[in-house]
Formats: C-alpha cells, structure tokens, sequence
C-alpha cells in the first residue's frame, strides 16, 4: 500500500474510540478520533480522510445525525464515506425512519449502518470494500 | 331563556291537517248558523209577502199562509238553540253538524209543501223556492243526500198536485186581479211544468256537487301535497340517520381521540345543516370544560380554552343532562357560551350534553346563523348523535391508555436494552484489541479464557438483540410492513440457511412447499424470523441422523399451514404450559446447549399472534416435536392499523 487510507472515528465513548484506533491502526489504516461533532468538523476541516466511522446518540440522540447531514450539503464532502455506529438502529426501526426526516432529509445520511456491538472482522472486511471501490 | 322544543319547532304535518279540517269544519258550523239566522226572516218574509200580493191584487186564504210562518217561527225557536250548541268546540264532529242540516231541511221542506199548497198547488210561484235548499243541501251534505232531496221535493210537489186534482185534499186556487190562474184544468201543462221543475233541481244538484268536487279533489291534491311532504320529511330524517351512520364508520377506523373528536365535528355541521359545531370535553374532576374541536369556528377562539363549570350555571345544567336550545342568541348568552367573540353573526344555538349511560363527559354544540333554526326533531337527533360520539370517544380513550401503557412497557425495555449495549459493545472491543494480538501475544491457556469471555460477551449481545426484537414487536407503534408474501422463495431461502448446519450435524432437512400455494399476507422480515427461529431449534435439539422437516400446506381457503417437526429431545408435559413464556427454557434444552436466551419461542409466538394466526405444539419427550403454525391468507386489513 503506497499511501495509507486515513479514517476519522467519531464516538463519545473513550474505550470505543481508543479500542478501534488499535485495531485500525493494527490493519493499516491512519486514524483520527474526536470525541464529538464539534471536533469531528475540526478534524474534517484540517484534512479530508477517506472514510469515517460515526457514531449517532452522542451529547444528544441524533448528534451523529446532525453532522452526517450537514457533511451531505457540504459539495467538498459529497463524496466522504459515512460508516455508521450505532446502538440507536433498533429506535430508528422502532420509530420509523420518517419520524427522524426533520433531522436526516428525505435521504438517509449515510449508505452503511452497523449495529453496535459490531463484529470487527466484519466491520474490517466492509470498510476494506468501501476503500477498495473509491 | 331554555325555550320548549314545541316554542320554537315547527308544526308536524298531521297537526297541520288536523287545524285545516278544524277550519273547514269551523265553517260549515257557521254557515249553518248563519242560515238559522236568515229563517228569522222567513215569518215576517211571508207576512210581507201576502200584503204585497194583497195590494197587487192576489186573492188567496190568509190565515192557513200565517200559520205556517208561525210553524216556521216555532221551529225555528227550537233549532236556534241547537246550532248554538254546536258552534261550541265540544260537538266538533261532522256527523252531528249533518244531522243538523237534515234536519233543517226537513222541517223547511214541510214548510214549503204547505205553502205550496195553500198558494195554489201547481200554480204556485213559490215552488222554484225549492232551488235554494237544493244548493244548500248539494253544498252541505253528500251527493247522495242531495240527489234524496231533489227528489223528495218534485216527488212532494207532484203527489201534492195529483192528490189535488183528484180531490184528495182541498184545492186553493190562486186568484189574481179578479181572475183565477188555475193549471190543475191544464193536465198537459201542469206535467210539462212539473218535468221542468224536476229536471231543474236535478241540474242543480248535479252543478252543484259537480262544483263541490273538483273542489273536494283540489283538497284532496292539497292533502296528497301534504303527504308527499311529509314523505320529504321522513326521506330528509333518513338521509341524516345514514350520514350519522357514515360518521359512526368513519370514526370507527380511528382509534385516535383527536381524530374522532375532529371527524365528529366536521361531519356533523353538515348532517345538521349548521355552520359551526362544538366539543367540549368534561375534566375528570368535572370542573372544567376544554374545547376539545370544533368545525367553522376560529381556531384562536377556542384552541386550548378552558371553561370553568362552576362560574357558567348553563354549562352546569347542560351537564346535569338538560339539552339547551335558543332561536335568537344574545351577547350576554354569547359570554356564558364561552365568550368567543368572533361568532357574532349566530342566531341560533343548540347544546346537548354527551351522556355515556348515566355520566356526562362533556357538551356537544350547533351553531347557525339562521333565527330560531333548531327545531324538538334537531334536539332529539343531535342527542342521539351525541349518545353515539360520546361511546366513540370513550373507546379512543381506553385505547390510548392501553396504548400507551404497551408503549411505556416498550419503551422501558428498549431504554434497557440500548443501556446494556453502549458497555457491551466497549467491552467487546477491547476484548478484540487483546485477543487479536494488536498488543502482543498472549499464550494459549489465556487466550482460552478471554475466547470464553468473547463467547459469552457475544451471546449477551444476542440476548439483547431478542429483547430488543422482542420490545418491537410488542410495541403497538411497530406496523406490521404488510406484503405479499411468496412462501416458494421464503422456503427456498429457508433451505438454504440452514442446510449447511444440518448437514454438518449429519440430520436430513427437507423443505417442502407445494406448487399451486397461495401468497400470504404478512410482514416478510418476521414471517422469516418466526420459521428460522423454529427450524434453528429443531436443528440445535435433534440428535445426530435425526430428521428435520418443514412443510407448508393449505388446510383450507382461509389458512395456510407450516409445520416444523424434528425427531429430537422433545418437550416435557410441565414445560408445555410455559413453552412460549419469555427467557422460559426447558430443563432438558439447557442439557444439550447451555447458552441460550429463552426468548425465540415468545418471539414466534409474538409473530404469530401479530399475524392474526395461532400456534399449536405436539410432542413426546424423547420422540420429537412438531410445531404446527396456522397464518390467515388474508388478515391484513385488521392489523396493519395496529
């Protein structure tokens, strides 16, 4: 690999964050990890990565949300990949995606969601397709 | 100011009728009256009459002539008292009044042969007097009766001729200026005159009640009128008990308190015919009234206003079960109503309470802008209105608290259920950090333990994962996604799911669908879920060459059957009971596999249930299992408003 791929992770849980550093960084990949929204558009703004894992439910339920869909009326993030975390899938079922349209737009934020706990091996394999179509 | 329906309500159309034949018969009683009156005339008429005849030069017998006009004069004494009587309101019958009249006109008929007789018998001017009791007896009474006394007065006069000329009776011969007119020489004569006269009076009754007829049928076309409208009457009643119906079905697909108020209120206005209507809901204390809709009113008249009982001695009486009409609203009203300001333009209002047996939970009201618009038929049918939206809102209330109590009982679950993950899902990668080796090896036996570690952290996220299933599907805001379902490509998926772990166990698993099955109706995700979770435990509990079968079957046009049998472990008859009870497992179960949640059964029959469908077991400990799931083709309607 010539260049490594860099991914930010965005979760507010520091085991979550410092656990998935590893096992990234373990798998070659470059991370960054912010803590919450605030610093994710920090991160996002000091260097475009090739992918981010994000959380949902942070200081708010929907912070993860938010972000996503404000990333997606950002021309220069049109095409970030956008994986995302979360043990919040199961209330968006619950609830119906529609009661979140407010937040998300008609359009989900992001193509891929993983329910937390993820299986890494699976969540490497996803990330690795992700990278490998770009 | 709480006016009687009758005050304000129009006249039914029987009483209509009933007044407009009180007129008419009010009438005949005067005319009756009236010509009781004009006989007062008749005795001195006759005086008058045989002076002037006397001075013209007539010659005839007096005194017979003066007795009559005083048998005119006696009768008339008698008969005067009596239509007296009967001009009063106790003697309203017809019969009597005719009665009357026959006898009036027999009396005068008497009357009139005697004065025929003593003026000269067929000689007689006065016999063309007869024509006017013909026209009152034509005019009075019926045909018949008229045509009766046509004939009696030519019969009369004729047989007072013949007994005449033959000398039955004296003949007075009318004698004028000296000479004698005296027809009874003029046999030929007198029969032609006699024919005239009779032919006359026939005439005239024939005019006459040919006269009264077309009259008596534009009555009739008067009263058939009357009939058709009333016909009106009762077609409009109809229409507005079929609207009221359309209503009842329509708040009967909602279960929503808001809604039904709203499709109450709206669909009421125009069944009543009114511009605006109200609902105001009693509080449970039964102090205050809160506007709880209303259709053509202004929203910021009423929107979240609340009334307090106490202050407004109308709302009081309204909800002690008196309804509440006016045709002609004033200001003041206006302020006891509620005092919304805007409505100044109504005239006219209608308040009923909404009574659910003996309590009442609030006000049902119609306003119009037309003056005194309801009427005692508008109350009773706004009552029955209000009976039926009062037993609505009722069943929207005690569904939105069994409603929410399943949602908070959800909800709490999935509180729950997302709390465990947030730990688990820190603790699980951490665990792949150290396992994985991304920081240094570790030795065997470690790496045995911390696996095991893994496993059970995997199997508490599976855990959660069912709880979290099992709180969806027990959520009434979860809609079933309904579809139809093609059990061909579900039991092809089926197969091939688990054909793999059966083989590796070394047990024969057959899928076997028949070709011409129907589609079902259902949601596809947990139709799939509820046969996985009962093939995966007919795999996990069947012996090594054991036998897994799954077969899907019509039993009849309404039911489809899939039926998973196994020849495993089976199921002990004290299990049975509670087979399907959540995080329930079987001693035995906990035998072959020690790791499992105990919720795959409650979620298959959560399924089940939620498809309107049933679920049977049989089994024999030792022997096997078979799980027989019975799917309505077609439920869908009823629960995909669930």
């Amino acid at each position: 690999m010539a260049t490594k791929n860099e991914i930010l992770v965005v979760d507010d849980d520091r085991d979550i964050l410092d656990s998935l550093r590893v096992i990234l960084e373990g798998n070659g990949y470059e991370v960054r990890t912010a803590k919450n929204s605030r610093e994710a558009l920090t991160a996002l703004q000091e260097k475009k990565p090739d992918l981010m894992l994000l959380d949902i439910m942070m200081a708010t339920e929907t912070e993860g949300f938010n972000l996503a869909y404000e990333l997606q009326k950002k021309p220069e993030y049109e095409n970030l990949p956008i994986v995302i975390l979360t043990s919040f899938l199961g209330k968006v079922r619950e609830e119906g995606p529609e009661k979140f349209q407010h937040i998300l737009g008609e359009q989900w934020p992001a193509k891929w969601l993983f329910e937390k706990p993820v299986d890494t091996k699976k969540l490497l394999a996803k990330i690795e397709g992700i990278l490998s179509k770009e | 100011m709480t006016q009687t329906p009758a005050e304000t309500g129009t006249q039914s159309v029987p009483e209509k009728s009933h007044q407009r034949s009180r007129t008419v018969l009010g009438e005949l009683k005067e005319k009756n009256f009236w010509f009781v009156r004009l006989r007062w005339l008749v005795p001195p008429g006759i005086v008058a009459g045989i002076g002037v005849a006397k001075l013209a030069g007539g010659d005839f017998e007096t005194i017979p002539l003066l007795w009559v006009a005083v048998f005119i004069l006696i009768y008339n004494v008698i008969l005067y008292p009596v239509s007296c009587r009967l001009r009063d309101e106790s003697y309203d019958q017809t019969k009597y009044i005719n009665r009357f009249t026959y006898c009036q006109i027999a009396f005068d008929y008497i009357a009139m042969f005697l004065l025929i007789h003593f003026t000269g018998g067929a000689a007689s001017p006065l016999i063309f007097f007869f024509i006017f009791h013909i026209i009152f007896a034509s005019i009075f009474l019926p045909t018949l009766s008229a045509y009766g006394f046509a004939a009696l007065a030519a019969a009369g006069t004729i047989l007072i001729v013949i007994a005449e000329y033959l000398g039955w009776i004296p003949h007075h011969p009318l004698i004028f200026q000296g000479r004698t007119i005296d027809i009874a020489e003029q046999p030929f004569y007198v029969m032609v005159e006699l024919g005239f006269f009779t032919a006359s009076l026939f005439i005239a009754v024939f005019s006459i009640t040919a006269v009264i007829n077309i009259n008596k049928r534009i009555l009739d076309m008067g009263k058939l009128s009357e009939t058709v409208a009333s016909l009106d009457i009762k077609l409009k009643v109809l229409f507005k008990l079929d609207a009221l119906f359309t209503m009842i079905q329509a708040i009967g697909s909602t279960r929503s308190l808001d809604q039904v108020l709203n499709i109450a209120t709206n669909e009421l206005a125009p069944i009543m015919d009114v511009c605006c209507t109200s609902v105001k809901l009693l509080s449970e204390d039964g102090k205050f009234l809160r506007y709880a809709a209303a259709h053509g009113l202004r929203e910021e008249s009423f929107k979240d206003k609340v009334v307090e009982v106490a202050k407004i001695p109308l709302h009081r009486r309204i909800i002690d079960g008196e309804s509440f009409v006016t045709g002609k609203v004033t200001p003041r009203e206006w302020f006891q109503f509620g005092g919304y300001s805007d409505a100044t333009d109504i005239e006219s209002v209608l308040f009923v309470p909404l009574t659910l047996e003996d309590r009442v939970i609030g006000i049902l009201g119609a306003y119009c802008t037309r003056p005194e618009r309801f009427s005692s038929d508008d109350v009773d049918f706004l009552r029955l209105a209000a009976g039926l939206v009062a037993i609505a809102i009722e069943n929207a209330r005690a569904y939105e608290e069994i409603k929410n109590l399943t949602e908070e009982r959800s909800r709490f679950m999935l509180r729950v259920a997302h709390s465990l993950r947030a730990p688990l899902t820190a603790m699980l990668n951490i665990l792949e950090v150290v396992l994985g080796g991304y920081r240094g090896e570790l030795n065997d036996v470690q790496k045995d333990y911390l696996n095991r570690v893994n496993r059970r952290g995997w199997t508490m996220a599976s855990l959660i994962d069912e709880l979290m299933s099992l709180a969806e599907s027990k959520s009434e805001k979860l809609r079933l996604k309904l579809a139809s379902i093609d059990l061909k490509t579900l039991a092809k998926r089926v197969q091939r799911t688990f054909q793999d772990e059966a083989a590796k166990r070394d047990l024969s698993f057959t899928v076997t669908i028949p070709e011409n099955l129907p589609e079902i109706q259902g949601d596809e995700e947990m139709i799939e879920q509820m046969i996985e979770n009962l093939v995966s435990n007919a795999i996990k509990y069947t012996y090594i060459n054991g036998q897994v079968d799954v077969t899907f079957s019509e039993s009849n046009e309404k039911t489809i059957l899939i039926k998973v049998k196994d020849t495993g472990i089976g199921i002990s008859k004290s299990d049975m009971d509670r087979l399907f009870t959540e995080f329930f497992r079987a001693e035995n179960a906990r035998s072959i596999e020690e790791v499992g949640t105990g919720l795959g059964l409650a979620i298959v029959k959560e399924i089940v249930d939620k498809h309107g469908g049933r679920i049977s077991v049989a089994s024999e400990e030792g022997e096997g299992t078979v799980f027989t799931v019975h799917l309505p083709r077609a439920q869908g309607e009823k629960n995909s408003n669930e």
